[in-house]
This record gives structure tokens, C-alpha cells and sequence, in this order.
């Protein structure tokens, strides 16, 4: 179990690696847009608090609007009148508490007031009214609303508490950030997977599709070519319609196993392969298929790799073989015989092969595109590589491309040895 | 019975595809061919034609050529050929092992289906054309695959005959069987010894050595059964 757990991470390394990078850009992304609606949020606190002080008269405004003459005191008559528009009261209480002046004061209320009451009334409620103090100078300013319209509470806290929220604050909020992280990132995988099903689905739909009308151009194209009554050249026509349908279905398969090994790993079914044996039947394969003195293929396969294991997708790993050979054949630079040299021996308890043709070696070009780790669009000769090199590294293994001393070029394949 | 008056059932939901095949397996010689669209039409049919071979396509549009397979596996042993347009279906087919007798996956090129029904028939029923060419040829020696029994001419008259032993004849046969083509030591092995074939490749390679004592003229200049280096070995 623990195995198969094991191989599940490797070839999930790449996967991991992206959802990473979009996990990265998702939580720079929250972040910034965190700070946005904070900003905007305080924005806008701010202005409706502003709009909200003007509803109510505070103990200041009073002051300020009221004068002592000989006759007592006068209250502006702006400031009355809002007191009125309020519903809002206010008292004056000299140094002994007793009311010296008031606007709009409820009945219910006394005339004077004792220190206790005094001392309650600056903490709580006076008879249920919220009240307001301001001293202002020996005397005291008392402004009141409508029971029932405001809410008031006291808070405290102990210093040693608040030097503690003070020391871990930072942290609270780093917790909270990596919170918001995580979350970002599991949201992520989850869409990426859903349009990575997408994307697998509809290129496994639209080549299902595709096949049944390349299988009628194909067979009319192949009795064409066969049927007697044509002329020549209307034959041979046909032999390249076919050939080209061919082509065609090449290319939808690898078009479909790209997808699959690019984004899903229900594509590959490992059991235990021997690959002595498969490079022995895919060599042979093409030794078979090949015109005398068209192809050699020299296999050296030491004694002790000859019962070497690998946990393998049996099919794709024979592709493995086939679009290397293929690509030597097919690219190699035409020199005749094509010459392969395929050695497959165990070193440090892994399994390499090395594959070697007797061609141009690969361009410049090629080794760029086959080395970098981008998913280049990738067509022409060098699918065949691509696929080669997606195998092998879903299969956990490594794999370099290059070009040998003697001018042909060489891949080297290194998987994880199965016990066996 | 011959192999062309074998009735052959095509259900595919394709009608371009159907009478492709269908103008193919009558250009070939099959003229017993009767078409299906979908799983209904193919019971029916089935029912009332009682086919030889079955061609089914595995996406039908009133369910999937597994299911129908299975229906049809319950009283009939017929064989099967699934024309498959998806390469998940492959293994699938693979794995299914229970009596699908092969799979194409399109798409194919008319051939490719023409051998494989007349493989699957031939090996179904037995046709006539099976057991003929059982006698192989090399040299003066000739090999009676029937009886395993290796025949020389030396002169005219004189002949001498030697019986092969249960692993060359299996050795002979598999290299016969693809004859001209190179047969890997890991087929060879899998054919003579089945299951669990790792590490008889030097017991293989005695047992070839007493193949070539009887079957060729000079046994260390082989000429006939020949070794292809890092490979296997080949009849010619």
C-alpha cells in the first residue's frame, strides 16, 4: 500500500507543482483583494459613522451654543431647535448637583443630583435615559436622549491581557492569513480539477468521434485502391487517401494519450514488465516489418537486467521503444542502414536503458524543446519525443535526450527497479 | 462447413460505418451478412438469424456493447469481435477477457477486420483450411506437425525419422507459426513454458541446440533455424 502511495506522489510531484503556482497566485490574489475591502470597508464605516454623529447632540455643541447672561442661561436657537428635531434633552448640574439649567428635561426627573448618582449616571443610564457628560469647568453638562435609542457598554482590561493580545496579535493574524491561504488553495484544486475533467473529456469525446468516419474513409479508400476496374492513377489516389487516414488516426491516438497522460493518471495500468522483454519484442517487431538490409538492431542486454522489473503500463512502455525506434528511422538522417543500439543494464538498483541511433543526432532545436519543462504546443517530429519523454516521467522515471560523440543521438532512461 | 457461409451480425449505430463493413464482408466473400443499429434490433435479429459471429460495436445508442454482450453470453456461446472508438475501451476489452473473442479499435483498415473474423471462425469452428498446412518444410527434413515427427531424405529411398520431444515441437510450432519473422526468446519461452517463464532463456537455448540435431543438415551452421543475435530465433 505504502508503495503504490509512494508512486502516487512522485507522479503527482508535477501536478502538485502547478496546483502549487496557482495556489501561490490565488493567495497573493486574496491577499491583495483582502486588503482592498478592508480599505473600502473602513471607507465607508467612516462616512456612515460621520453621517451618524450628526444625529445626536453631544455635551461639546451644548457648550458651545450656550451663554451665560444676566438672566441665566440662553441656548441658541439653532441649538434649540435641534434639540427639538432630536427628541433630545440636556441638563446643567452645578458643583453640588444641583440643576441650574435645562432644555426639554423630562418630568420624571430630579432637580438634584448626589455624587453616587452622579457617578452611576457617567457609567450607565439615568433612569433609563442615556445620558452624556461633559465637566466644563466647576459645572457639569448632561445631554440626554429618548430611553430606548442608545446603547452603551463599558469594557476593561486587565494590562497584563492586553500586553498578551499585544505579543500575539501578529500571530492570530498569520493564522488567520494561512487560513484564507488554504482555503484559496483547495478552491483552486478543485476548479483546475474540474476543468482539467473538461478539457480530458472533451478531447476523449471529440477523438471517439472522429474515428468512426475515419474508419469509413479508410475502408472505401482501401477498396478503392484495391478494385480492379480503376484506372492506375485513380488507385494510387486512393493509396494516398488511405495512407493519409492512417496518419490521421496516429494522430488522434496521440492526440488522446497526450491528454490522458498529461492530465489524468486512470491512463496508466501498471503491472509488473520485464523490460528485456519488451524491448526484445518491439526491436524484433520492427526487424520484422523492415526490408532486408533497411534497419539493423543491435540489442545488448547484460545478464543480470535480463529478469529486471519495472512497474510499467505494459502498452506504453512498449510505445515507449516504438516511438523511439520510429523517430530514429523516420529522422535520423536517412543514412542506410539506420543503425539502433538499444542497451539495457542495472545500475545502482535502477533500471536504465539506453537507446543510440547511427543518424544526424538530434538539432539544437529539438534537445531545447525536448529539455525545457513548459507544455510547448508541440507538433511535427517531435510529438513522437514528447509522448516518449510524458511516459516515462509518469512512470516515475527520468529520461535525458542527446547526441553521442560519433554524431547519432542517444536517450537515456532511467526507471525504479520493482522487486521482483 | 465453409468459412464464407458463416452468418456474420454487424450492430453499429453508424450507418455509413455498417455499410462499409457490410459492402466489405460481401466484397470478401461473407454473403450472409445481416446489419443491427442498436441493442434491440440486434436481439431480434440475433434471435432469428442465430449468426456465427457477432461484430458489435461497444456505444450503441439504447446502451453499451458490454451489456448486450453479456445479455447474449447468458445462452449463447457465439463469438464476439468489439469495434471499439475509444481507447479506454482497450483495456477494458482486455481485462473483460471472459470470452470477448477480440477487439478492433477504430479505426481499422478492412483487412485488419477480415483477419480476424476469418481468424476467429477458423479457430471457432473449425473450418476446413486449418489443419492442412500442419507440415512444414526445411530442406530434405520435413516436420509433420501433426504427429511431431521429423522426416529425412537423405537419398531417394533412404529416410529415417525422428520423434521431437513435447518442448521442440512446442519451439517448431511457435516458430513455424510466424515463420520468416523473428520470434523473441521471451515468445518462445511463453510458449513452451506458459505461466512464469523468467530465467529459461539457457534451457531454451539447449533445447533449441537438440532442435537443430534433428532438423538441420549441419547443426552448428544452421540453416533454417537461424539465431538472430540478442534477440531470438527464426525459421525460414
Amino acid at each position: 500500500m505504502r508503495k503504490v502511495k509512494t508512486e502516487r506522489l512522485t507522479y503527482n510531484y508535477r501536478k502538485a507543482a502547478r496546483f502549487l503556482r496557482y495556489g501561490v497566485l490565488a493567495f497573493f490574489g486574496i491577499a491583495v483583494l483582502t486588503c482592498i475591502l478592508n480599505i473600502v470597508f473602513l471607507i465607508s464605516a467612516g462616512v456612515v459613522y460621520e453621517k451618524k454623529e450628526a444625529w445626536y447632540i453631544y455635551g461639546e455643541r451644548v457648550m458651545e451654543a450656550l451663554t451665560l447672561t444676566q438672566n441665566g442661561y440662553t441656548l441658541d436657537g439653532k441649538m434649540a431647535e435641534e434639540f427639538e428635531k432630536n427628541d433630545q434633552w440636556a441638563m446643567l448640574l452645578d458643583e453640588n448637583g444641583r440643576v441650574i439649567w435645562s432644555i426639554r428635561k423630562p418630568e420624571e426627573l430630579k432637580e438634584q443630583y448626589s455624587g453616587p448618582e452622579i457617578a452611576r449616571m457617567s457609567k450607565w443610564y439615568l433612569e433609563g435615559y442615556p445620558v452624556q457628560m461633559r465637566v466644563w469647568d466647576d459645572r457639569i453638562m448632561i445631554v440626554g436622549m429618548q430611553k430606548e435609542t442608545m446603547w452603551k457598554y463599558n469594557i476593561e482590561f486587565s494590562i497584563p491581557w492586553m500586553e498578551f493580545v499585544k505579543q500575539t496579535i501578529l500571530i492570530f493574524f498569520l493564522i488567520n492569513f494561512i487560513w484564507v491561504a488554504a482555503l484559496a488553495f483547495i478552491f483552486t484544486k478543485r476548479f483546475m480539477r474540474n476543468r482539467e475533467c473538461a478539457r480530458i473529456e472533451w478531447i476523449a469525446g471529440i477523438s471517439h468521434d472522429i474515428r468512426t468516419p475515419l474508419s469509413v474513409v479508410m475502408g472505401y479508400a482501401d477498396t478503392l485502391e484495391h478494385s480492379e476496374g480503376l484506372p492506375g492513377e485513380a488507385r494510387q489516389q486512393a493509396a494516398v487517401i488511405r495512407h493519409q487516414s492512417v496518419v490521421m488516426k496516429e494522430l488522434i491516438a496521440d492526440l488522446n494519450l497526450t491528454s490522458q497522460l498529461e492530465y489524468s493518471m486512470q491512463a496508466l495500468r501498471k503491472e509488473k514488465v520485464r523490460p528485456a522483454e519488451v524491448v526484445r519484442s518491439v526491436a524484433a517487431s520492427f526487424l520484422n516489418d523492415s526490408l532486408p538490409g533497411e534497419l539493423k538492431m543491435d540489442v545488448q542486454i547484460e545478464k543480470d537486467a535480463e529478469l529486471l522489473c519495472v512497474n510499467a503500463d505494459r502498452q506504453l512502455f512498449a510505445r515507449v521503444f516504438r516511438n523511439l525506434i520510429n523517430n530514429s528511422i523516420k529522422h535520423g538522417g536517412k543514412r542506410e542502414p539506420v543503425e539502433i543500439k538499444i542497451a539495457l543494464w542495472e545500475e545502482r538498483g535502477k533500471c536504465l536503458i539506453r537507446l543510440e541511433d547511427n543518424g544526424a543526432g538530434y538539432s539544437e532545436e529539438v534537445l531545447r524543446r525536448l529539455r525545457s519543462r513548459k507544455k510547448a504546443a508541440s507538433g511535427g517530429n517531435i510529438r513522437g519525443l514528447e509522448i516518449v519523454k510524458k511516459i516515462i516521467l509518469a512512470h516515475g522515471g527520468k529520461i535525458r535526450f542527446g547526441n553521442g560523440e560519433e554524431g547519432g543521438g542517444y536517450c537515456l532512461i532511467r526507471l525504479r527497479q520493482m522487486k521482483r | 462447413m465453409n468459412l464464407y457461409d458463416c452468418k456474420i451480425l454487424l450492430v453499429d449505430d453508424e450507418k455509413p460505418l455498417r455499410d462499409m463493413v457490410g459492402s466489405f464482408l460481401r466484397g470478401a466473400g461473407f454473403h450472409k451478412v445481416t446489419m443491427a443499429a442498436d441493442c434491440l434490433e440486434a436481439e431480434e435479429l440475433f434471435a432469428l438469424k442465430e449468426p456465427h459471429l457477432v461484430l458489435l460495436d461497444v456505444m450503441l445508442p439504447d446502451g453499451d456493447g458490454f451489456s448486450l454482450f453479456k445479455k447474449l453470453r447468458e445462452f449463447s456461446e457465439v463469438p464476439v469481435i468489439f469495434l471499439s472508438a475509444r481507447d479506454e475501451d482497450q483495456s477494458r476489452l482486455r481485462g473483460l477477457g471472459l470470452g470477448a473473442d477480440d477487439y478492433i479499435t477504430k479505426p481499422f483498415l478492412p483487412e485488419e477486420l477480415l483477419l480476424r473474423v476469418t481468424a476467429v471462425l477458423k479457430r471457432v469452428y473449425r473450418v476446413k483450411g486449418m489443419q492442412e498446412k500442419e507440415v512444414i518444410a526445411l530442406g530434405r527434413c520435413t516436420v509433420d506437425l501433426g504427429s511431431g515427427v521429423a522426416t529425412w531424405n537423405r537419398e531417394a529411398k533412404d529416410s529415417t525419422e525422428m520423434t521431437l520431444t513435447a518442448k521442440e515441437y512446442a519451439i517448431l510450432q511457435k516458430l513455424a507459426q510466424e515463420r520468416g519473422r523473428i520470434v523473441t526468446i521471451d515468445a518462445l519461452c511463453d510458449a513452451v513454458w506458459r505461466e512464469e517463464n523468467y530465467g529459461y532463456e539457457n534451457t531454451l537455448v539447449v533445447h533449441i541446440r537438440r532442435l537443430r540435431e534433428k532438423i538441420e543438415e549441419d547443426p552448428s551452421h544452421p540453416k533454417y533455424l537461424l539465431t538472430v543475435r540478442g534477440l531470438g530465433y527464426r525459421l525460414v
